[in-house]
């Protein structure tokens, strides 16, 4: 053992290898811990604009429709103390709304987005590096253990010491691919110890990543044989990379986007318009009776004498959310379910098992961000319970009650 | 020159006899044409929906009863961007943009839903496009089956013969070159293919060929590449290695770490933020529903003077229209400013990026393809630019209709007063003010303009590559 890792100190290519998988799991690292700063920067900043707004909007209110209207309420997906290590859906899915008491059908879909050339690039973070490039170099350093000793003319002489022939492949293989899952672990856990994650996460990462190391390491030894040569054994195991990173994740996407259709977007959005508009030239009754089946509370309140009130207005802002609840929940459940099927497709393809795995660790992964999605959703329905006794009971604004409105709670799991 | 062709012809030959090249070639090809027929599939699916929806969405603005011009404002209006017909082969932005905006008074929406959002997601790379194949994949095809071109005939010792036969290094280098530029042209016929079948759906030849040219061009600086590694290199496994190495890092490690160095060095603000600045300055700019705003006090005594009237309820024109439309050019003005901004930063940043093209082809061809195919970051920039003009043409008529065909005492009683709110409601044939929009890509000019620096970076890299392969097979020796 000893004298194998003598060995393996010694070969050069197998050393840069190593080293580049050091060099690119500390620099995604320091990359991802960068970019959850930035992320935290950028929210702690806009927590403090939210607040100063809201108290700036609520002084120029005098009633409590026109204060509903015109605030506000910042709602945040803070970065796990993981995320730095799979930014995952963080790029396209939004982490943090600004809502206010309208129709929330007409405000949730919207996207505080990067640009749109570096979410189709995609992100240098840990993720990539485990899931995708490290493969690669554990190809690079596997390929040629046997090839390269029958070209050097040493093969036979290996093999011929018999039983222990088994023993020095075996600890080559095991040097090696522990070499590199070190490399790649180590800047893990430094990343982790200065993000505060918990070891529990870093110790199932690390497990993770180990264990799908350990697979390309039998896939390497499986279809690499002795007889090829080392570039014939490389172009194999290249095809093979191709297919098992990039081939059978995007036919599983295509094939479950396929599967699971959605409901179009733009249905969800124009629907719940129509329904909003249509309100102001139906009958005030048609609208409170919609209303009043969410709501029987409100029946003795629930006149409306005046074209304009603002308890009708927002009674019709909740019909028009009503309206389109069947289109909206089946598009929610249709992302739900596609993620669930890729959960079950992942068994068949390691790379999407890897990165799914490491994105839900940290709580970068569809089912985190529906579940950001549902806090808001729950957010907002406290909203209007907060302000329909304000509306319907026709009380007077003081900005000190409106000290009284939820806050939205970050940390908050449904 | 016939010494060269009969290099390549006996290169061919190998190639046919290897099973691994014949293998790889063959399931690349099917990987090649299977994602071309998916993509031309969804993009045409998604071209027809979105040319329907937005003739759908134009009929029921039509459509809509008498009503209140302002209402109509608030009623808004959705435009869609139809994908270029280039996406066929090159995609581009447009599963991270979102292809819809909701237009309304008072506000700039951006793009909803991005199909990458809803999509499974199932790791890798995500969708391969036929783009995404030729600039990433495509080249490590070429290096399996090329990188041993000069490799094979020194280590088989026949290099030394064939020099001495006569054979010139560079009739050797230029033999080699020929047979993986063969090897090139075959694997990109399915571009070919793709770019051409874009014409009938309205495509210049110019652009659809230029797309083509691209690819070709981004294939041939590989191919330099592998086979002056070939030339120089003494051993199959370093020169692999070599190659594995450059794709690596100018394929897969410097376009990612250029994102966060362009991100980190230009950072752009979120649009929250920059929504919330904008909120300062638009609140100096006054509330346009609400004419008693100290803001329009200025235009208020400007229009009695010029008028020659005493109060707002002489004027013949309705006071309310005015100010909904003043303020609405007030505030376009500010939202334009912040648009304009943000755009500004995203294009820097992006020009940043494609900067990364001098050091990594991998960038630079997939800039010039999406700015040749119309399904660049400029493309959607200008997307959201006409959706903004169509936005504000029929919010004006709009307004326009609400000052000139209201009657003030109408307009400001009409919450309280049904009679007068029943007069408030103007005739549908209003609703005309708004125009159709078919969204086209850019003219062919402007987008080779737009793909020419990267498309020099692409030939600076294969004149450089070139010139040290005739470099170094001047110097080949056995």
């Amino acid at each position: 053992m000893i004298r194998e890792l003598r060995f393996l100190l010694r070969d050069r290519a197998a050393m840069l290898w190593i080293a580049l998988a050091f060099i690119l799991s500390a620099t995604a690292v320091t990359l991802g811990l960068a970019e959850v700063r930035q992320q935290q920067a950028e929210l702690a900043e806009i927590d403090r604009l939210d607040r100063a707004d809201r108290a700036q909007v609520l002084s120029e209110q005098s009633d409590w429709g026109g204060a509903a209207y015109s605030t506000f309420h910042l709602t945040s997906d803070p970065p796990s103390d993981f995320a730095f290590a799979a930014l995952g859906q963080r790029d396209v899915s939004p982490w943090k709304h600004r809502i206010r008491m309208l129709a929330l059908e007409g405000q949730i879909y919207e996207t505080d987005a990067t640009n749109p050339d570096f979410a189709l690039t995609g992100r240098f973070d840990f993720a990539f590096v485990a899931a995708l490039i490290a493969p690669l170099l554990l190809i690079l350093l596997l390929f040629d253990l046997r090839s390269g000793e029958r070209a050097a003319g040493r093969l036979e002489l290996i093999e011929a010491s018999g039983a222990g022939a088994k023993r020095v492949w075996r600890t080559r293989t095991i040097l090696r691919v522990g070499g590199l899952a070190v490399a790649l672990i180590l800047p893990l856990w430094i990343g982790g110890a200065v993000a505060g994650t918990s070891v529990f996460t870093l110790l199932a990462a690390a497990l993770a990543v180990t264990l799908y190391l350990a697979f390309w390491a039998w896939l390497s030894r499986t279809a690499g044989s002795a007889a090829h040569t080392g570039s014939v054994n490389l172009t194999i195991l290249l095809g093979l990379w191709l297919l098992i990173c990039a081939v059978i994740p995007a036919m599983l996407t295509q094939a479950i986007d396929g599967a699971v259709p959605l409901p179009d977007g733009g249905d969800i959005v124009l629907t719940q318009r129509e329904a909003v508009n249509d309100a102001w030239d139906l009958p005030k009754d048609a609208t409170m009776s919609a209303f009043l089946d969410r709501h029987p509370e409100w029946e003795a309140q629930s006149g409306i004498d005046r074209p304009f009130e603002w308890k009708w207005y927002y009674a019709f802002q909740q019909v028009g959310d009503q309206t389109v609840e069947p289109l909206s929940r089946a598009y929610r459940e249709g992302r739900a379910e596609r993620d669930r099927l890729v959960g079950f497709a992942s068994l068949v393809s390691p790379a999407t098992a890897l990165q799914r795995g490491l994105e839900r660790l940290a709580e970068t992964d569809v089912r985190a961000s529906l579940a950001y999605e549902a806090r808001v959703r729950d957010y907002h329905a406290r909203l209007r319970a907060w302000h329909y006794p304000n509306l319907f009971e026709d009380r007077d604004f003081s900005v000190k009650d409106a000290d009284g409105l939820p806050a939205f709670d970050s940390g908050d799991a449904t | 020159m016939n010494a060269a062709i009969r290099i390549a012809r006996e290169e061919w030959r190998q190639w046919r006899r290897s099973r691994l090249a014949v293998a790889a070639l063959t399931i690349f090809g099917v990987l090649l044409i299977v994602t071309s027929v998916l993509t031309a599939g969804d993009m045409l699916d998604a071209r027809q929906d979105r040319l329907h929806q937005q003739a759908h969405a134009e009929a029921t603005f039509l459509d809509q009863p008498a009503r209140h011009p302002h209402r109509m404002v608030h009623y808004g209006h959705y435009v869609f961007r139809a994908p270029a017909p280039l996406a066929v082969f090159d995609p581009g932005v447009d599963a991270v943009t979102g292809q819809s905006v909701f237009l309304e008074g008072h506000r700039q929406n951006g793009a909803m839903f991005a199909d990458a959002r809803a999509q499974a997601r199932a790791g890798g790379f995500g969708d391969l496009s036929p783009a995404a194949l030729y600039h990433l994949f495509l080249p490590l095809l070429l290096i399996a089956i090329g990188h041993a071109v000069i490799l094979r005939e020194r280590e088989a010792r026949t290099l030394g013969p064939l020099l001495s036969q006569g054979v010139t290094g560079r009739q050797l280098y230029a033999g080699k070159s020929l047979a993986l530029l063969a090897m090139i042209g075959l694997l990109s016929v399915p571009a070919l293919i793709a770019s051409l079948s874009a014409i009938p759906m309205g495509e210049p030849v110019s652009t659809a060929l230029g797309l083509y040219a691209g690819q070709l061009l981004y294939l041939c600086v590989w191919g330099a590449l592998i086979v002056l590694v070939s030339a120089i290199v003494r051993s199959r496994g370093v020169a692999l290695g070599l190659l594995l190495l450059v794709w690596f890092v100018t394929a897969l490690i410097i376009p990612r770490i250029g994102v966060t160095a362009v991100g980190t060095s230009l950072p752009a603000d979120g649009k929250i933020v920059s929504d919330m600045r904008m909120k300062e300055d638009i609140r100096k700019a006054g509330d346009g529903h609400n004419a008693a705003d100290p803001a329009f006090a200025q235009l208020r005594a400007n229009m009695l003077a010029e008028y020659g009237v005493d109060t707002v309820e002489e004027l013949p024109v309705n006071f309310r229209g005015v100010v909904a439309s003043t303020a609405e050019a007030r505030l376009t003005d500010t939202l334009n400013d912040y648009a304009e901004q943000r755009m500004a930063r995203e294009r820097a940043q992006s020009d940043g990026l494609s900067a990364f093209g001098w050091l990594s082809p991998y960038i630079a061809v997939g800039a010039a393809s999406r700015a040749l195919a119309g399904t660049d970051l400029a493309t959607h920039h200008r997307f959201l630019r006409e959706a903004e003009g169509v936005r504000f043409d029929f919010v004006q008529g709009l307004n326009a209709v609400h000052a000139e065909q209201l009657a003030y005492s109408d307009d400001i009683n009409r919450s309280s007063d049904p009679q007068a709110e029943r007069r408030t409601r103007v005739d549908p044939k209003n609703w005309k003010v708004l125009r159709d929009f078919r969204f086209t890509p850019d003219t062919a000019d402007v987008r080779i303009a737009r793909a020419a620096d990267s498309l020099l970076a692409l030939t600076v890299w294969l004149f450089a590559l070139i010139g040290l392969g005739l470099w170094a097979a001047r110097r080949m020796s056995p």
